[in-house]
């Protein structure tokens, strides 16, 4: 409970923080629960269920208010910490650091996020999913730039319409069911006809916040508009909810529309990894191309995501981490060019690894990482994904495969039209001590899973045993 | 130590090398980093001696378990067998020589630190790919090459003239040869449905002893996807335009990674996989190969013709050879093909490290016009310079008259047409290498006052590997004598190769007659000669120098031109793809995709006080609340109505 609780005290105390302590203190807060979760996983039997809040009472409408982990469950709560700890940490030499709304907000997107992962109760897991949308949104409204308007009242519309689909769906199949806790809601046999619309209505949430080709025309708004801080949490950690969503709630309750709506997801989630890469190429503005990027990577995982197996899904939580953690890295990265030169556009860069070699060489590592080589965590969780899709349709798969060339394409141009050649502008400050830290532990993290991902498996693998059972 | 300890250690040395180069090597002097990197590898070399000397038996080492799913394990795991170990040998060996070269020729650069670092880093995944016991280690490898290729190739990055070039060579490179690795990793995908493992005992047991029935077109498949993957890393049609351009690397980086090692990656993984390609499916695929090959061979040896650049000569040289090699894969000959990837590997190197040290002595010059007269200017040079152009060439009782000529002789016996052409690639080849080597060292000097004042011979940290590499490339050709100069031990790399090498032991090659074999060893020295008399002729006695590209005309103009390779590539597929990049943003994502919703965005917008709200900006509240009564509502709605 305290991993959740904690958040939610540090996102109130924020507010009374005076100016000039806030950095220090958001740092301590996402320490505090980054070193909570982790002492929850060391004590986690990978095997168990663990519950953290279950009063044992069922309201008139079925709601439960079950809470708890497994082993999946709390592999996202510590992907949650530590990429807020990561965020936190990136932001420190940031105006916004000093701000108390600010704090707050991301303290609570910390909360209502290992809310998601950690309900196992339809109703919660929307409340929760629905919670997350303020703080991001806020974060964009408050601090973004001036194009921000136009683009959270496009991001508003869809994730509206989203919400409701989803909303819809679960009425629609608690109607058959006791209460609205999980497993009550996976064992409902369904008819073929009202699957589909169920798995339509989560699915259409899902693909919104993910975002699933042709959903995803927010996005390379929404994620330019945000300040850095809120682009991290939208790509290193909202869209990561819809996939967990996928796996934990999509897959299971309508099983009986996979026959037919596997399909649909692959074909979509391919589609994206090639349009979305080929949009990449020619982008100028990095932060917009970087936005591009995530659509293409994110569609290769939720294809995996819905293709159901103990290998394809341990590949889905391999490459959510690895998304995460690149997906941090890249858009600091994009936002030290706007901090130092006030432009993010690649024609106004350039001879940025002569002045700035600690930034070049940790830009490099995540732009390396990002095409997935080896010893990074990238490699084995792409090879992983493009076999799964590959084993579910050949040509699918070779389509998909095209992302390693044109993943290629575009992260080395935009590296090399930034850091190569002759400096067009000076100077150009190298990695503050926060920034550089950032980057080390994103680093160190990717090579460690690049090389033994099997500490990732051994996490998750067991727990993913279990609700392929239910399924079945 | 046992094999299993020592094994290992070959591959930890460059990696620990490289690691504390890396981390330290910035604040350490030069000398430092230099050393620690080249007695690395001196060490790894050292070791691999040793196992060489040991092995007997194919040995597997396991490391440890990379992934282990439910359909699929992926181990790193090493297997040590002749094969392999032959390539650890020539990886650290010509490794260690270019190491200890690079000291002495990079002794000016800013990046030292970094190069050596690379450097080691190249040499440590080079050697996972060839000692990894099954195709996910190859791929590891594979890849790990590739992206130190790409830091090598685009090393001076900063620079403010070639910089971006620099860099687009090493992208090139880099994409190049990731359309390869796609088809490679199709061909993985293949192997596991097909087979469910990855590793090359397991599937020689399936394919040899079991027999484990697969269709023609499975194998064929397989077979071509493997050969698509060697395609980009072995720099063959279509996907060699990238290596001529690696040339922008440091010159050792050209010896290490773009003649001696690298690019033979290719090559190793047709012979590692010989059970698949030699089984009846595949016979398509070795076709395919042999007819790729053989036109690369000729395709980049017309192209070096008129090559002014004298690493680019040395560049479409290699892609040459590379073919070649692909020839005599394709006829299965692949004893012969290690054979010439051995020779080719000191030859080439000491070609490529005696142009670095000719560069080294000109300041930098690589145009073959601005030189001329070296020969008494820079003599240890000029001769290990002429050794590697006789070995190449096809001089007689040198290494690669031996390497190829074992090739040639297994075309013979193929076909008359393929032995006519590659005996048409050899003397092209003679023509381009005697052609660069008499323009550069004969003569009178071409190049500015500046550059004829800093003429100096290279320190002795780089002529002693050319020395070494020039012995190496004069009696390479022992190591695989034909039967007409010995009684016993002919062969004697074949049958090594093929002593404890999975498949290969089972390869029969009929041993040629005595008389075809001088008959053809005649023929190739007289059209050795005759090349050598005309390009003396030309290039010495009545020298007709090379002329710029804007004079040329007919054959000559498109041999400079690369054959436009580079122009249709661009016209086919970069500008496409780049105009559906631009036009796929402008049109279908902006104003097809975005109408759709801007469209709704708009209805909304027009119906009354939400827009008058919002264009005040005094919205941020309003937001708020409108997300907070969605979770309101649902709540109220649950707590009422009862479902």
């Amino acid at each position: 409970m305290e991993l959740l609780i904690i958040p939610c005290l540090f996102a109130l105390i924020a507010l009374v923080v005076p100016s000039n302590f806030m950095r220090q203190y958001a740092l301590i807060g996402g320490a505090v629960s980054l070193i909570l979760s982790v002492v929850a996983m060391v004590s986690f039997d990978v095997t168990g269920f663990k519950t953290i809040f279950d009063p044992h009472m069922v309201t008139s409408f079925g709601l439960t208010f079950k809470m708890g982990y497994d082993g999946m469950s709390l592999f996202m709560v510590v992907l949650t910490n530590l990429i807020t700890f990561i965020i936190l940490l990136s932001n420190y030499n940031r105006t916004l650091a000093t701000n108390k709304s600010f704090t707050a907000l991301v303290f609570l997107m910390q909360a209502a996020l290992v809310g998601v992962f950690t309900a196992f109760d339809g109703l919660m897991f929307y409340i929760f999913w629905e919670i997350t949308l303020i703080p991001v949104f806020l974060i964009a409204l408050w601090f973004g730039s001036s194009e921000r308007k136009k683009a959270l009242m496009k991001f508003f519309i869809y994730t509206f319409v989203g919400s409701l689909a989803m909303l819809a769906s679960l009425m629609a199949i608690k109607a058959s069911a006791a209460t609205f806790a999980h497993e009550d809601l996976v064992a409902v046999t369904l008819t073929a006809k009202a699957a589909y619309w169920i798995f339509a209505g989560f699915f259409l949430a899902f693909a919104i916040k993910i975002p699933l080709f042709p959903f995803h025309t927010w996005q390379p708004d929404t994620y330019t508009a945000s300040p850095m801080a809120g682009t991290m949490l939208l790509s290193a950690l909202m869209l990561k909810m819809a996939l967990y969503g996928m796996i934990r709630w999509l897959v299971p309750l309508a099983p009986e529309a996979l026959p037919d709506m596997t399909k649909i997801v692959v074909v979509l989630g391919i589609i994206g990894v090639v349009y979305a890469g080929v949009l990449a190429i020619k982008q100028s503005d990095i932060k917009r191309l970087f936005a591009f990027a995530s659509i293409s990577h994110v569609g290769l995982i939720a294809a995996g995501a819905i293709l159901i197996s103990h290998d394809n899904w341990s590949a889905v939580f391999i490459q959510m981490a690895n998304h995460s953690l690149v997906a941090v890295g890249l858009f600091l990265a994009a936002d030290i060019f706007e901090q130092r030169l006030g432009t993010r556009n690649l024609n106004d860069l350039g001879g940025i690894a002569k002045q700035a070699p600690k930034f070049a060489f940790m830009f490099g590592v995540l732009a390396l990482a990002s095409v997935s080589v080896p010893l990074s965590s990238g490699f084995i969780g792409e090879f992983m994904l493009l076999k799964g899709v590959y084993s579910y349709n050949w040509l699918v798969g070779v389509i998909a495969g095209t992302t390693l060339i044109i993943g290629a394409v575009y992260t080395l141009r935009a590296y090399q039209l930034s850091m190569f050649g002759a400096p067009k502008a000076s100077p150009f400050a190298d990695l503050a001590l926060n920034e550089w830290l950032a980057f080390l532990i994103i680093m160190v993290l990717i090579l460690v899973f690049g090389v033994y991902p099997q500490a990732m498996i051994d996490f998750v693998g067991p727990s993913i045993d279990n609700l392929i059972q239910t399924i079945k | 130590m046992s094999i299993e300890q020592l094994v290992p250690l070959i591959l930890a040395l460059p990696l620990i090398g490289g690691v504390i180069n890396g981390i330290f090597g910035k604040n350490l002097p030069k000398q430092i980093v230099g050393s620690l990197a080249t007695i690395a590898m001196f060490a790894s070399f050292g070791i691999a001696l040793l196992v060489f000397s040991q092995l007997h038996e194919a040995k597997t080492i396991n490391l440890f378990t990379v992934l282990h799913l439910e359909n699929i394990t992926l181990n790193a795991r090493l297997l040590v067998d002749n094969l392999s170990i032959w390539m650890v040998l020539i990886i650290t060996g010509v490794g260690s020589l270019i190491h200890l070269f690079s000291m002495g020729y990079m002794s000016h650069d800013e990046g030292y630190y970094k190069f050596f670092t690379y450097l080691n880093l190249f040499v440590f995944a080079m050697l996972i790919l060839v000692l990894g016991s099954n195709y996910f280690m190859l791929f590891f490898g594979w890849e790990g090459v590739g992206i130190c290729s790409y830091l090598l190739i685009g090393f001076h990055y900063s620079d403010a003239e070639k910089g971006m070039l620099n860099g687009l060579a090493a992208r090139k490179a880099f994409i190049m040869n990731r359309i390869g690795d796609l088809g490679m990793l199709i061909g993985l995908f293949l192997l596991l449905a097909q087979f469910g493992t990855l590793e090359y005992t397991e599937l020689a047991d399936k394919i040899i002893i079991d027999q484990v029935p697969v269709t023609t077109w499975m194998m064929f498949g397989i077979t071509l996807c493997l050969f698509i993957g060697a395609t980009g890393k072995s720099a063959q049609i279509p996907l060699f335009t990238w290596l001529p351009d690696a040339m922008a690397g440091p010159t050792p980086v050209s010896a290490l990674i773009h003649a001696a090692t690298m690019v033979t990656a290719g090559i190793f993984l047709v012979v590692r996989s010989n059970f698949l390609f030699e089984h009846p499916g595949a016979e398509m695929t070795k076709d395919i190969m042999l007819y790729i090959g053989l036109a690369t061979s000729l395709v980049a040896a017309f192209i070096a013709l008129r090559q002014n650049d004298i690493k680019k000569v040395l560049a479409y040289s290699t892609v040459s050879q590379l073919g070649l090699l692909f020839v005599s894969l394709g006829m299965g000959a692949y004893t012969a093909a290690m054979f010439h990837v051995t020779t080719h590997a000191f030859f080439k190197a000491l070609l490529f490290l005696g142009s670095g040290s000719v560069i080294h002595a000109m300041s930098d010059e690589q145009d073959i016009r601005m030189m001329g007269g070296l020969k008494s200017k820079i003599p240890v040079t000029h001769i290990t310079f002429l050794i590697g152009t006789l070995a190449i060439s096809g001089f007689p009782l040198m290494s690669g008259f031996y390497s190829k000529d074992e090739i040639i002789g297994h075309a013979f016996e193929h076909s008359t047409l393929i032995y006519v052409l590659l005996m048409i690639s050899a003397m092209l080849t003679a023509i381009y290498m005697l052609r660069m080597y008499f323009v550069v060292f004969h003569g009178s000097f071409r190049g500015t006052k500046d550059q004829e004042h800093h003429l100096h011979e290279s320190p002795p940290s780089m002529t002693l590997p050319l020395i070494v590499l020039a012995v190496l490339s004069i009696f390479g050709g022992i190591l695989n004598l034909p039967g007409i100069f010995l009684k016993n031990g002919t062969h004697w790399l074949s049958h090594h190769l093929a002593h404890n090498t999975r498949g290969l032991d089972l390869i029969q090659h009929s041993e040629m007659s005595a008389n075809t074999i001088l008959g053809l060893m005649a023929v190739a020295v007289a059209a050795f000669l005759l090349v050598l008399i005309i390009t003396y002729r030309v290039y010495v006695v009545r020298p007709q120098l090379p002329v710029n590209d804007e004079q040329l005309r007919g054959w000559e103009l498109t041999s400079a031109n690369k054959l436009y390779f580079d122009e249709i590539y661009n016209t086919l597929f970069v500008r496409p793809i780049e105009w559906m990049s631009v036009k796929g943003h402008q049109v279908f994502e902006l104003v097809i995709l975005n109408g759709i919703i801007s469209g709704s965005t708009k209805t909304i917008e027009y119906s009354g006080e939400l827009v008058k709200k919002w264009q005040t900006g005094k919205t941020d509240w309003y937001i708020l609340w409108m997300v907070f009564g969605i979770v309101g509502l649902v709540v109220y709605y649950l707590l009422t109505v009862n479902i």
